[in-house]
């Protein structure tokens, strides 16, 4: 009889220890958490970046400091410059993602009369999470805060700012490359230039990924880079933002291309549809993947084996850009 | 600020869950992802109940000042809830008490001399002096029993009266001496949303006559649930009843609501969320479960009737019934309704030691059924917390004990008719008239403090509702003969009772644990 009470006893402590600490304590249950209310700081407003003295400013900056200390970590080669001699603004500049190198790249090479009214998307949990990386981000690229993620996200600046008679730079990735290859862009710049009927100007960045790769703040060495812009595109009557996104990605890829085709090679390839979205070179077919794992998609689309972020891609990603072909 | 009620998601962060299971409580682990759902918490109590009793008869709704009601030379009936509510007993004085004493000072006021006080206790039960006078207080004990001061006695044929028919056909027979009244003050504790209101005199002062048009099978197994008034079969009939008597007699009801404060102080852990248990608290349950153990079970019931409840009072209202009873269960639902988004697979609850028909006394086991399948199971509106052909597991040890003097005809429904058949309509048709009617317990009920001979019946159909719904029906920690006996399983652990709900609901069905007392009362949407 005693033995078993004692038994009970040793049993209820342990009941009663369980999930608890030595001061007898437990962690709340997640669903048992009080609700608290997401405190959401209010909008970083970077109105003031675009006032007259802050522009000039800004030239200042990106003339004197950006442009020099971009040129002289990288050797970039520009091209196709002469299609956006017939612009004046506003439009939409795309561009792949792989650097903090793209944007001053792209900045450093515009002409100045859509340079001077340029503004920047950059992400808001990224660039405008800290007030003085916000000062900095607008003060030096005129950036304005896009949100990426969540379900209460602002209402983008993005179409006021073109309302406003300024040219955008978008980066449709949303965020670099972990790897140096493209993830599928979004739909977002195609639905602005639709709603605004202005013309995207696509542009491939190469090599700032072998320069200046994500997690690496800085890798001194002066790494071949090319900046290639694409004719513009100009949304046509009628057409729905589905549309251009599709033209925008075609003209991508070929712009991508042209290190490896040539600019004629990458035409032809493009007119027999022969280019895709540059996600990387190691894929394989539906059937060889159903063949190897058994799980390869039912829509015969070419489907990447190696993983986002795999060593294979990145190691291919970020080998040296081959020296400038000499047509 | 009282937090509100909500429904737990047990994750590894869970502690062990408390769980009632008779005169004792465990820890039990819940599996992972199951549902516990959890009253609001309790809410605060009036300051001054008092003066919140005046300004209730002062100003009641539906019907002028009590004042002006009382005059001299008038029959006045107070009638008031018995024993079976609150639960546990609440810890003295007694609401009722203090109301009864406000209505007395009035009517003392203006020279009322013809007072009657009648416990609206129906087929339950007669109280004894001693509950009479724990529940109305010393003064109006001392001045009223044993001569004004009664139990209603719903076999005194010579002092029933009958109002007349409802509609649909069903008799309305009360109390003659209430009926007879120039003024019925009906004092009521609402603790459930099914008590109170158009219940209170049609059901507290009725005979088996009028009883049994609402309290059988077909009228329970439609009212789903029973706590829901509005999709209540039972209800609907109480509805009806009450209209006719509010065209015969002059009701002035006063309607009490109490806190979920159920356990003292010495026992808060019983109160609290077992996450929040300081180490105070994990020591007073290893001390109270294990003292427990020691005691011997007699000692041990007494101990556990005699634990009274430091109720804290949420509102009293006064008036016509049919105005006040709205006003009530918004106090009471405010107290104790979670939200509950669906059903679940398996449905578990802890059985306290107490029913509505024990107290003072023994939780026989077709008590356990009435508590388990009746009362918690239809602590629900819109749906019940276990889908239709779903398991619902309940902690009690369901022991083979009946209390000889209070639950006579219980000990022989439970050995004679549950032996025959469990299914509550063979039940109702074959055996309803012979316990109704059997002198002997007539007698018993009359003369010594017995609950009627048809009680136990009424108390399996309590329990129809949920027979027709579920799949099957646990008892873990169950007496296996006892539950055999009434066509329920019983499993050592919960683990077993899980292994045997496998059949009905699966290997990995879905689980809620209405965490029950203090009470609460699903929501499920």
């Amino acid at each position: 009889m005693k033995r078993r009470w004692f038994a009970g006893l040793r049993d209820d402590w342990r009941m009663v220890r369980q999930a608890r600490d030595i001061q007898g304590q437990t962690r709340t249950p997640r669903t048992a958490q009080p609700h608290e209310l997401v405190h959401r700081p209010s909008p970083f407003g970077t109105n003031w970046a675009r006032t007259p003295g802050v522009q000039a400013a800004r030239q200042v900056i990106q003339t004197g400091l950006l442009k020099p200390v971009t040129w002289n970590t990288v050797k970039p080669d520009v091209e196709g410059l002469d299609h956006l001699d017939n612009l004046d603004g506003p439009v939409v500049i795309v561009a792949n993602h792989s650097s903090h190198l793209d944007a001053p790249l792209i900045i450093g090479s515009l002409p100045w009369r859509l340079r001077r009214r340029l503004a920047v998307g950059a992400a808001a949990d990224y660039f405008f999470d800290k007030k003085w990386a916000a000062v900095i981000t607008a003060l030096v690229f005129n950036a304005f805060p896009i949100e990426r993620r969540g379900s209460d996200r602002r209402r983008s600046l993005a179409p006021q700012l073109l309302a406003d008679n300024w040219n955008l730079l978008l980066f449709p990735e949303g965020t670099r490359s972990e790897d140096g290859w493209m993830t599928p862009p979004r739909l977002g710049p195609a639905h602005l230039c639709v709603q605004r009927r202005v013309p995207m100007v696509p542009v491939v960045l190469r090599g700032t990924f072998a320069a200046m790769p994500r997690d690496r703040n800085w890798r001194p060495g002066q790494h071949r880079v090319v900046v290639r812009y694409g004719k513009p595109i100009h949304p046509e009557p009628n057409e729905g933002a589905r549309a251009l996104h599709a033209r925008m990605m075609n003209a991508l890829a070929r712009l991508w291309a042209e290190d490896e085709l040539g600019w004629y090679g990458s035409l032809r390839a493009q007119a027999k549809g022969e280019l895709s979205l540059p996600t990387g070179p190691l894929e394989i077919t539906a059937a060889e993947s159903e063949s190897e794992s058994g799980a390869g998609s039912t829509d015969g689309r070419p489907r990447p084996v190696v993983p986002s972020g795999s060593w294979r891609r990145v190691w291919e990603a970020s080998r040296p850009m081959p020296p400038k072909r000499k047509d | 600020m009282s937090r509100p009620g909500f429904v737990l998601e047990v994750d590894e962060r869970t502690p062990a869950l408390l769980m009632h299971q008779g005169e004792g409580f465990r820890l039990e682990k819940l599996p992972m992802g199951s549902r516990v759902i959890y009253p609001p918490e309790s809410l605060p109590g009036l300051r001054d109940v008092d003066e919140e009793i005046r300004k209730a008869l002062a100003a009641p709704v539906g019907r002028p000042p009590l004042s002006e009601l009382l005059y001299a030379g008038m029959r006045l009936t107070i009638v008031f809830d018995d024993l079976s509510l609150p639960l546990p007993q609440m810890q003295t004085p007694d609401i009722r008490q203090r109301v009864i004493e406000h209505v007395l000072e009035a009517a003392a006021a203006k020279g009322v001399d013809d007072v009657e006080l009648i416990a609206g206790n129906a087929l339950h039960r007669r109280m004894t002096p001693a509950e009479l006078k724990r529940t109305v207080g010393d003064r109006v004990y001392r001045s009223f029993f044993p001569h004004h001061l009664k139990n209603h006695d719903a076999e005194d044929k010579e002092n029933l009266k009958e109002i007349g028919h409802t509609r649909h056909g069903e008799v309305v027979e009360i109390n003659r001496r209430a009926a007879e009244s120039d003024l019925i003050v009906y004092v009521n504790i609402t603790l459930t949303p099914m008590s109170g209101g158009p219940k209170s005199v049609s059901v507290g002062l009725a005979s088996y006559r009028s009883l049994k048009h609402h309290h059988n099978v077909q009228t329970l197994r439609n009212s789903k649930s029973f706590n829901d008034p509005p999709n209540s079969a039972m209800h609907h009939s109480y509805n009806r009843m009450a209209a006719l008597l509010a065209e015969n007699v002059n009701v002035f009801q006063i309607e009490t609501t109490v806190n979920n404060d159920m356990f003292p102080k010495q026992m808060d852990f019983l109160n609290k969320r077992e996450w929040e248990w300081n180490l105070k608290d994990q020591a007073a349950f290893l001390a109270v479960r294990r003292a427990n153990e020691l005691v011997p079970p007699a000692k041990r019931r007494q101990i556990w009737h005699r634990t009274a409840a430091p109720y804290g009072i949420t509102g009293v209202n006064a008036g016509a019934p049919e105005d006040v009873h709205p006003i009530t269960l918004k106090n009471v639902l405010r107290q104790q309704l979670t939200e509950v988004n669906g059903p679940s697979d398996i449905g578990i609850w802890g059985l306290p030691y107490i029913c509505p028909y024990n107290v003072n006394s023994i939780m026989n086991p077709i008590l356990v059924m009435s508590l388990s399948l009746g009362y918690l199971f239809n602590m629900y509106q819109n749906q019940p917390i276990v889908r239709p052909g779903g398991v619902a597991i309940f902690y009690h040890p369901v022991p083979n004990e009946f209390h000889s003097v209070h639950h006579p005809s219980y000990i022989d429904f439970f050995e004679e008719v549950l032996a025959e058949t469990t299914d509550p309509v063979a039940i109702e048709t074959k055996f309803e008239e012979q316990f109704a009617t059997d002198p002997w317990y007539i007698h018993l009920y009359r003369n010594s403090y017995a609950y009627h001979g048809v009680h136990p019946l009424y108390m399996w159909y309590w329990g129809a509702h949920a027979l027709e719904h579920l799949g099957d029906v646990i008892f873990v920690g169950g007496d296996r003969k006892t539950t055999e006996r009434m066509g329920f399983r019983s499993a050592s652990t919960l683990q077993d009772a899980l292994e045997m709900a496998r059949e009905r609901v699966g290997s990995s069905p879905t689980i809620t644990y209405q965490h029950t007392p203090p009470i609460a009362m699903a929501d499920v949407r």
